[in-house]
């Protein structure tokens, strides 16, 4: 901190622990966050694009993940440093709105910054360089929107929206069955998706994980899968036409929430409560019966007592069923949580075509499936991989595909990817620098500068001369006027993206132009960082 | 060492610090100056931000002068007057906490050659108090009135004065979306309501312009339990419910016990406390409301019962959110389901639970009593939000001050100048040394001009030069020119909207005075030594440096005001 001097030249203390803290002030706070940005984006630079690499991250407790997932990579690494933070959350907040193309983003914010470092060297004003940067985003989001195109779907014409899905999915690790993955993400959404309001809930998507069999087994369930299986052995496994007593009461005798105490001082007395928590069960299983129940889910166990009833009287169970599954259930099946026995009605049993336990492999593992449900807006997707960083590697490739599917839901735009909307936008951007006068100009030729790293860097990691190819794509584009044009990452032949068939949403790519630009501008305007030198 | 043989006598607790005289006078400017020093680049659009890292690990990046002080966590006596006014400044008007710190320094920085001189302090508070008076009267004479103006016109002046405060922020760039908000949203308050009753919620993701302001209430779903997605999301028109009391299946007193003896009552006390829940349901649904909202929780029973009934509820509801809904909806938060008028149950147009970002909210629309209004905040990072929290705030302050007083001074430190000459000029007319005086406060009122042009890189003094020159005219036709943020020159920044309301600049001088004339009124400090830190620790080196400076004071010129502080 600034010390301040009496007469006699003496420093004293106006701070707490004021040598303590350790104070970066001016071009050298800049530098050491830029610094710290970039390192970050330079992690990340290797998982971008279809050859992209994934990253093992091992966590405190030994957990293991390995994926290409830039926001899941930069959540798990446990960045310490303050701007590093900020670069997590760039890619967090990519991730909740987009779902998609949260490296992309992280790389583009670390390009912008290296490319104002060298304009802070010549001395630049930190600020008129993100103001420039500003004005550029702005020209850039324009250019965006000139060249997207309108993509046309129906529910029964789903091939674009597979496409697109394809895209994302393409870089991660299940890209050797995307097609499969894909047309089972589009056909999630659109079986959840509300196309009127353009509104797709995608709580009502639930991934279920299953280690074991290949990724290829991976399979769409109109309804529910619950992870658990039948409360006795014997139950039968198929139940068809089902109609499910959804209860959050336990099969048990009632209890008081207030404190309570039962004196019992004679045999009689206690024959009688005995007798009557008898009662409590047949009473019990007689009302789930009598409503017409033919299968019960409850949120609680039943002891054995209970379960020894129900199989008595054929009426199949599944027990600890968590609530959100219950609720899932519930509004699958049309059927509404019954929280006492004695409300059980027929009307507010759930319906399902049918329910069936399936057995996994040689394992013992039991899962249940109730399908063709009477209200089948909830869907479930079971994902199987050889081990559970395939399988949780895969949710999450997953969890993209299906945030793609939704945004060209909710608007239909796209641009082509393969970095060729970067080079576009780069190109009507430095065309645009040329007409302004100031030191903005020299800040929007950075940013034009780097746009362009994004295809450089999936040029480098597709194994191509990443200036060579850059260079070469750029001069093609501007000949042929055809903004389509991008890197061949997978060596088809053809820089056209439309051929290749490389989709992106126009609002993902917009979204991360615009907050690489802004989280740029606040780490640009940061001249002074205090902090405590040491922790202890 | 012949002190020592002398016996001491003791009149102060062992360890106690004292300074005195002038050198202690010099010493707290000194202070103060430093901790000026510390915000003066923040000041102004081209001003920068500070990141600020405490022991927590918390982290802050401010440009708002308010938060910074306060951060930085002052624990020197003299420079903590300046942390004062400048939370003062922010509760009074809201606005323009870095200018007054650094007011504040600069009649200081002004006042220390004097000192040094031999002058006495309050000689020159008397002059710094007239001077204060002096540019405050003259504020009034300078400023704007926009009374009488058209509702319009009254909109568009608004929209500039919080356009100027938010061009120094992180969100200057989207200026023009942002004041628009704020002024829309103050405008739908009433003339006397609290800025509570403006809500922001800060949602990560999107972007900035992914922003959008409520006509009324909005707020985060609450935690639910299961039925809850079964419930319908969206009313038209629907009556509106707020409760302050839980309704769960619980004990109904918490240290009652029931003590049964014959088994066969067992059932009738389950019963009997099933009833009085759905007894409590049962009014509920019966009043008519389709929203219920209660602060405390509603239990996972209760919300598989309004799931039946198609009822919306929502439990924990934060107070504050509560109050908002009360006063927008008209609805009156009870504190039991008996006796449910229709006149305690509120409506409004739309109500709707909507996808923000990664979110669901609550939105209610298109209230009768609209006296509420919220704010979603959207933007990249989590230190970005609050940021942008804390800009809208103070562009939320100014603008409630400047439609209380619809007066505004043109910004970009004309007003200053201007000041700055009208003093000077008035200073020829003054005899003896508040002369000298005067003049010094006119010249560090120049201090906010001189640091807007140095945070821009501009020549601050030729940019300085050009402007006296302006202000001198005789015709007075200067007297609104400013620094041009953009080109380096000088502007008629009244022209170019570059508006303050006159009471926040007000407010900043006369407290930048009060505060600098405190500072020059101390001429002795006594501080105790701290008692013995009970937990050590969080004030270990506290503790330590006190104790290094009462042997200090033991070696040798105990009592012989030092004036100075020895070095922790």
């Amino acid at each position: 901190m600034a010390l301040a001097f009496d007469e006699f030249g003496r420093p004293f203390v106006i701070i707490r622990e004021q040598e303590q803290k350790s104070r970066l002030k001016g071009l050298d706070a800049q530098k050491a966050n830029i610094m710290a940005a970039k390192s970050v984006a330079r992690v990340l630079r290797s998982s971008l694009g279809p050859k992209g690499m994934d990253k093992m991250l091992q966590s405190p407790d030994g957990d293991v993940t390995v994926t290409n997932d830039g926001a899941t990579i930069l959540e798990q690494m446990e960045v310490e440093n303050q701007i590093g933070k900020l670069m997590v959350q760039l890619s967090r907040s990519q991730d909740y709105e987009i779902g998609d193309g949260t490296t992309g983003v992280v790389v583009l914010a670390g390009a912008l910054l290296e490319h104002a470092e060298a304009l802070l060297d010549k001395g630049i004003h930190p600020i008129r360089v993100a103001e420039g940067y500003e004005m550029a985003s702005k020209i850039a989001v324009q250019q965006l929107n000139k060249i997207a195109q309108k993509f046309e779907f129906s529910k029964d014409d789903v091939e674009s929206l597979v496409q697109t899905c394809m895209t994302t999915l393409s870089s991660k690790i299940v890209g050797r069955c995307k097609r499969k993955l894909a047309e089972i993400a589009v056909k999630a959404v659109l079986g959840v998706a509300d196309l009127e309001r353009r509104d797709v809930n995608l709580d009502l998507i639930k991934i279920e994980g299953k280690v074991g069999g290949k990724l290829e087994d991976v399979e769409l369930v109109h309804g529910i899968i619950v992870d658990k299986e039948m409360s006795h052995p014997q139950m039968p496994k198929v139940i068809e036409n089902a109609k499910i007593a959804i209860l959050t009461c336990p099969f048990e005798p009632p209890k008081p929430k207030t404190k309570h105490k039962v004196d019992i001082d004679s045999v009689e007395k206690f024959e009688g409560l005995r007798l009557q928590e008898k009662q409590y069960f047949t009473d019990m299983v007689n009302q789930c019966k009598d409503s017409g129940a033919t299968l019960v889910i409850c949120q609680w166990g039943f002891d054995d007592e209970a379960n020894h009833l129900l199989m008595h009287h054929d009426l199949p169970a599944i027990r600890w069923v968590g609530g959100v599954e219950l609720e899932l259930i519930a509004i699958a099946t049309g059927g509404r949580i019954v929280p006492r026995f004695q409300e059980l009605t027929p009307e507010k049993l759930g319906k399902a075509g049918i329910v069936r336990e399936k057995v996994f492999g040689t394992s013992k593992d039991r899962m249940v499936y109730i399908e063709n449900c009477a209200n089948s807006r909830a869907v479930t997707i079971l994902i199987r991989g050889g081990n559970k960083m395939v399988v949780e590697e895969a949710k999450r490739s997953l969890h993209d595909a299906l945030c793609v599917a939704r945004n060209l839901i909710r608007d239909n735009s796209i641009v082509y990817g393969g970095g060729s909307a970067e080079i576009a936008c780069s190109l009507a951007v430095e065309a645009a620098a040329d007409t302004v006068a100031g030191v903005e100009q020299y800040a929007m030729r950075a940013f034009a500068d780097g746009l362009d790293s994004v295809p450089m860097a999936l040029a480098e990691n597709s194994g191509y001369q990443p200036i060579e190819s850059l260079t070469a794509v750029k001069a093609e584009q501007m000949r042929d006027n055809n903004p389509y044009l991008g890197i061949d990452c997978n060596d088809t032949g053809t820089n056209d993206m439309r051929k290749q068939g490389v989709f992106e949403t126009l609002i993902g790519k917009r979204q991360q132009l615009m907050l690489a630009t802004q989280v740029v501008k606040m780490i640009l305007k940061i001249d002074d960082v205090i902090s405590p030198s040491q922790y202890d | 060492m012949a002190t020592m043989l002398q016996p001491q006598i003791i009149l102060l607790k062992d360890g106690t610090d004292t300074s005195q005289g002038k050198p202690q006078l010099i010493s707290n400017i000194n202070a103060c100056v430093a901790v000026a020093d510390v915000i003066r680049s923040t000041l102004g659009p081209r001003g920068m931000d500070k990141l600020v890292h405490d022991e927590k690990g918390n982290t802050t990046i401010s440009n708002d002068g308010a938060t910074i002080m306060n951060l930085l966590d002052v624990i020197h006596p003299a420079a903590k007057t300046l942390v004062d006014i400048a939370k003062s400044q922010d509760a009074e008007v809201g606005d323009g906490t870095t200018s007054v710190v650094l007011l504040a320094g600069e009649f200081l920085r002004e006042a220390k050659p004097y000192i040094e001189d031999g002058v006495h302090p309050q000689l020159i508070i008397k002059s710094f108090r007239t001077a204060a008076n002096l540019a405050v009267r003259r504020i009034g004479g300078l400023a704007i009135s926009l009374e009488g103006k058209d509702e319009q016109e009254k909109r568009r002046m608004l929209v500039r004065c919080a356009e100027t405060t938010l061009s120094s922020k992180l969100v200057g760039g989207e200026k023009e979306f942002f004041a628009k908000m704020v002024v829309e949203a103050v405008l739908s308050l009433g003339a006397d309501d609290s800025v509570k009753m403006i809500g922001i919620k800060k949602v990560q993701g999107g972007s900035m312009t992914d922003s959008f302001l409520v006509h009324g209430v909005a707020f985060k779903k609450t935690f639910s339990y299961a039925g809850f997605e079964q419930q319908p999301k969206k009313f038209e028109n629907p009556k509106i419910l707020l409760l302050n009391i839980e309704l769960e299946l619980k004990s109904e007193k918490e240290n009652a016990e029931v003590r049964l003896t014959d088994p066969a009552q067992y059932q009738s006390i389950v019963d009997a406390e099933w009833n009085i829940i759905y007894d409590k349901l049962d009014k509920c649904a019966r009043s008519g409301a389709k929203i219920i909202l209660s602060r405390l929780p509603i239990g996972d029973l209760a919300t598989q019962y309004f799931a039946d009934r198609d009822i919306f509820c929502a439990g924990r509801v934060v107070e504050e959110d509560l109050q908002r809904v009360a006063r927008a909806t008209g609805a009156a938060i009870q504190t039991t389901v008996n006796n449910l008028d229709p006149e305690v149950i509120g409506t409004c147009q739309v109500f709707e639970e909507r996808q923000v970002g990664n979110e669901r909210y609550n939105v209610f629309k298109g209230c009768p009593g609209v006296k509420t209004a919220t704010i979603v905040l959207r933007g990249g990072a989590e230190q970005f939000i609050e940021e942008a929290d804390r800009s809208l705030h103070d562009a939320i302050m100014i603008v409630r001050k400047a439609v209380k007083h619809s007066s505004v001074v043109p910004g970009g430190g004309a007003i200053d100048m201007e000041l700055s000459r009208y003093l000077r000029q008035h200073a020829r007319t003054i005899a003896g040394k508040a002369q000298l005086f005067i003049n010094s406060y006119a010249k560090a009122l120049e201090v906010i001009p001189r640091q807007l042009c140095d945070n821009a890189g501009f020549d601050a003094t030729d940019v300085l030069n050009k402007l006296r020159q302006k202000h001198a005219l005789a015709s007075g036709e200067g007297a609104r020119y400013g620094v041009d943020i953009n080109s380096g020159g000088i502007i008629d920044t009244y022209a170019n909207f570059i508006w303050e309301p006159a009471v926040v600049k007000a407010n900043a001088i006369e407290a930048a005075t009060q505060a600098a004339c405190l500072v020059l009124s101390v001429d002795e400090t006594i501080r105790n030594p701290r008692s013995q830190e009970p937990d050590g620790q969080p004030q270990g080196g506290m503790g330590r440096g006190m104790m290094g400076r009462g042997m200090g004071g033991m070696a040798g010129m105990r009592g012989r005001g030092r004036g100075m502080r020895r070095r922790m």
